[in-house]
């Protein structure tokens, strides 16, 4: 090492009255010097009494120094000892609390939101044993909202298996948690197929159920090419290029085929992705498809509803209840006793057509109706505009300046409580927790205040809790943002430095959550996600700060003794 | 670098890195009193060292992952303690002693050796700690790192971000402030003449 001070030297002019300077001394007691003057530093201290007492002094000095730094003079907080717990134990309980909460939301969502349009969608063509049978086929998608309960049911019983391994976490192993976690997943998928038995058909070729053949339960079909002549008591699950359905299904047809025909009979609903389906025979439910060519020929008929995504749909039969449809070019030549809900290119209605409802039509051009038709009112068309409000100049000009409005929101929140927002931020960061609190606190909080403003004595209370939610919820989005800028800035306990990493980083949130928020279930799902990530980190914050302070002395924990 | 009061836990570490809490308690049981012990030291007031604690035990388990089991876990600990620590002092701009790394501004001189001996024969741990306190953020942070926590001058320097032919003066005037604290005097801050 090079000194950065030139010691007096022990050979100096003046012999053995010139003493080695302090930072000599210094060094050469820490053993920072070189060999070589370290090795005069000791022949000078041989001789001089003055500086070996120095020497002395300044090692006496840096015990006394690592001493009193080391003594144990305070216990560890208990603060500081119930943060151990609470680091060990909060993540199990709230990732417990998470999934029974999100099951609950999810249901309280399905039974406000969901179920008043059930009826409606029902007769869209919604209406409707496994899990694999439900997650795949029986979804609320394919089999009706119905099967939503059956799922809230699965998610309910894995809560209650996820609170089974926290609560036994301390006698198992990761191993064998993940293994109960499996094994309640297999019994989950096996357990409710019991209600029916599956025939399973695989088959590079045809595959053919001759007239006289009956199945007596769902039957799953795989080929290039089928023929369904006979009968099916369950449901018919098809996979392959073309199918002839000329037989009987006495329960649903789920059809992903090129070109499907259904020319007998199908009890329940037809759910299908094809390329061109076409309907000579009767389904006794609902239709839904998502094709390029729909037809339901003069001969056939649907009990139910008919809703389509395609490109060409051609009702020329009849239909028993409502006509949904989204696409080019809708032709109706046929029956059709219940309403019209269409929204497409061009809409042409036949001389022949019957309709019994309203008929509701948005679209580029006006339908074009044919004098014989008989309809129950006129055609309501709506021009459709296609302009959408994101591809207007000044929606943008208004999120920038919400932007800023936010960012300068955020900004005196900062700068008013600086040490609440760091604990706020760095509550946000851990991301599972401050979720899970957010669901109770977004769903919680306003149950309430509705239920003290009930009581007339808390209506102040009541009110201000809900200003606070309400707080909170705007306050969310800055919360993120910060989580985000730190993410990608590091971490920072300055307040402008933490003001830079919200700025930015809600920014970002916002640019990348102005298109999604467009997306109606996704943009939903993400508006949700921060408002109950950001609210949950505020109240992880809060709930930290009222945390009691029990005084020190009290603690258990035992104190790191030195040496 | 030894860390005195301190068991090597190696056991332990490898399984809080494989996400075992209890083995995370027993490092956070292990190690705390001395982390938080080092804040104290480092930090002006109990709140900061507390707040410092949990925060650098919530980083520890962030970067847990990223610790070389071939070295030695409380020199680590140590170095993530004094970087968190050091951060905080610096970002608050409390730091009170020359930013010069002017070498001319150490004193040469020899102090009075018997003066100095006095002064550490009547000083208490309590006062050193208490005159601790009235430190500058940087001297009272690099005489933490080498009295506390054994740290070398190469480690003093990676931390305080200063040249490693520095530190010794760093260390030197920190020692002079300290003695000044507990004496009030500045002969021999200053250093006095034999």
């Amino acid at each position: 090492m090079s000194e950065p001070a030139n010691p007096v030297s022990p050979e100096a002019p003046g012999g053995m009255t010139d003493h080695l300077d302090e930072m000599t001394c210094l060094l050469y007691a820490e053993r920072q010097l070189d060999r070589a003057r370290a090795q005069a530093v000791s022949a000078h201290t041989q001789d001089c009494a003055a500086c070996r007492t120095l020497l002395r002094a300044l090692d006496r000095e840096s015990r006394l120094l690592t001493r009193a730094m080391l003594e144990a003079d305070e216990p560890l907080p208990s603060r500081l000892a119930e943060f151990q717990e609470r680091a060990r134990k909060s993540f199990g309980w709230i990732w417990g609390v998470v999934f029974g909460l999100a099951a609950t939301g999810v249901y309280a969502l399905y039974t406000y939101l969901v179920e008043p349009w059930q009826t409606r969608l029902e007769d869209a063509g919604f209406g409707g044993t496994s899990l694999l049978s439900l997650l795949v086929f029986q979804g609320a998608f394919w089999k009706g909202w119905q099967s939503v309960v059956t799922l809230l049911e699965v998610l309910a019983m894995l809560t209650v298996a996820g609170f089974g391994v926290v609560i036994f976490r301390r006698r198992l192993r990761r191993g064998s948690a993940l293994a109960l976690v499996l094994a309640g997943l297999c019994a989950a998928l096996v357990l409710p197929a019991t209600a029916r038995a599956t025939e399973f058909h695989k088959t590079e070729g045809a595959y053919e159920l001759s007239k006289d053949e009956t199945v007596k339960s769902d039957l799953f079909v795989t080929c290039a090419r089928g023929r369904i002549d006979g009968t099916v008591e369950g449901d018919l699950f098809f996979f392959g290029q073309s199918v002839e359905i000329s037989g009987h299904i006495k329960g649903d047809a789920i059809i992903f085929a090129g070109s499907a025909r259904i020319s007998g009979q199908v009890d329940g609903n037809v759910r299908s992705a094809a390329n061109n389906v076409t309907i000579t025979g009767s389904v006794g439910k609902n239709f839904l498809t998502f094709n390029e060519v729909v037809n339901l020929d003069s001969a056939g008929k649907v009990g139910g509803s008919l809703t389509a995504f395609a490109e060409s749909v051609g009702v020329d039969g009849h239909l028993g209840r409502d006509l949904v449809v989204f696409d080019d070019q809708t032709i109706i030549s046929g029956t059709i006793e219940g309403e019209i809900q269409a929204r497409g290119r061009s809409m042409s209605i036949g001389s022949s057509a019957q309709v019994g409802g309203p008929i509701h039509y948005r679209g580029d051009n006006p339908a074009s109706v044919a004098s014989g038709a008989k309809l129950a009112s006129p055609v309501e068309f709506t021009k459709a505009v296609h302009k959408s409000e994101y591809t207007e100049g000044h929606y943008y000009v208004w999120r920038v300046i919400w932007t800023a409005a936010f960012v300068l929101f955020g900004m005196v929140l900062f700068l008013l409580l600086p040490k609440f927002a760091e604990e706020t931020v760095s509550a946000g960061e851990r991301v599972g927790a401050p979720l899970g609190l957010g669901v109770l606190v977004f769903f919680g909080v306003p149950i309430a205040a509705i239920i003290a403003c009930v009581t007339v004595v808390g209506i102040p209370l009541g009110i201000l809790t809900l200003g606070l939610w309400m707080l909170a919820i705007n306050t969310a989005e800055i919360v993120v943002g910060t989580a985000v800028g730190n993410w990608i800035l590091g971490k920072t306990n300055d307040t402008w430095g933490l003001i830079g990493r919200m700025a930015m980083g809600f920014t970002l949130v916002r640019v990348v959550y102005t298109p999604l928020a467009h997306l109606h279930v996704i943009g939903a799902l993400v508006g949700l996600g921060i408002w109950m990530w950001g609210m949950g980190a505020i109240a992880l914050a809060l709930y930290n700060r009222l945390q009691p302070r029990v005084s020190s002395s009290s603690t258990g924990v035992p104190v790191a003794t030195a040496s | 670098m030894s860390v005195p009061g301190m068991t090597e836990t190696t056991e332990a570490v490898a399984r809080a890195r494989a996400g075992d809490a209890d083995a995370w308690g027993e490092l956070y049981r292990d190690f705390a009193p001395a982390i938080f012990r080092f804040c104290r030291r480092a930090l002006p007031t109990r709140e900061d060292a507390e707040d410092a604690t949990m925060e650098i035990f919530m980083k520890l388990r962030d970067k847990l992952s990223q610790y070389d089991e071939t070295r030695s876990f409380s020199a680590w600990l140590y170095r993530v303690a004094a970087n968190h620590c050091w951060d905080i002092l610096r970002r608050r701009k409390i730091r009170q002693d020359k930013e010069t790394e002017d070498v001319d501004d150490v004193p040469l001189e020899h102090p009075d050796p018997n003066q100095l001996d006095r002064l550490i024969e009547q000083k208490t741990n309590e006062e050193v700690r208490q005159a601790l306190h009235k430190l500058g953020a940087r001297a009272r942070m690099a005489l933490v790192l080498r009295y506390y926590s054994d740290m070398s001058y190469d480690e003093i320097a990676d931390e305080l971000g200063v040249r490693r032919a520095f530190v010794g003066v760093v260390l030197l005037r920190a020692r002079h402030e300290l003695r000044q604290a507990l004496e009030g005097k500045s002969a021999l801050a200053a250093g006095g003449t034999s």
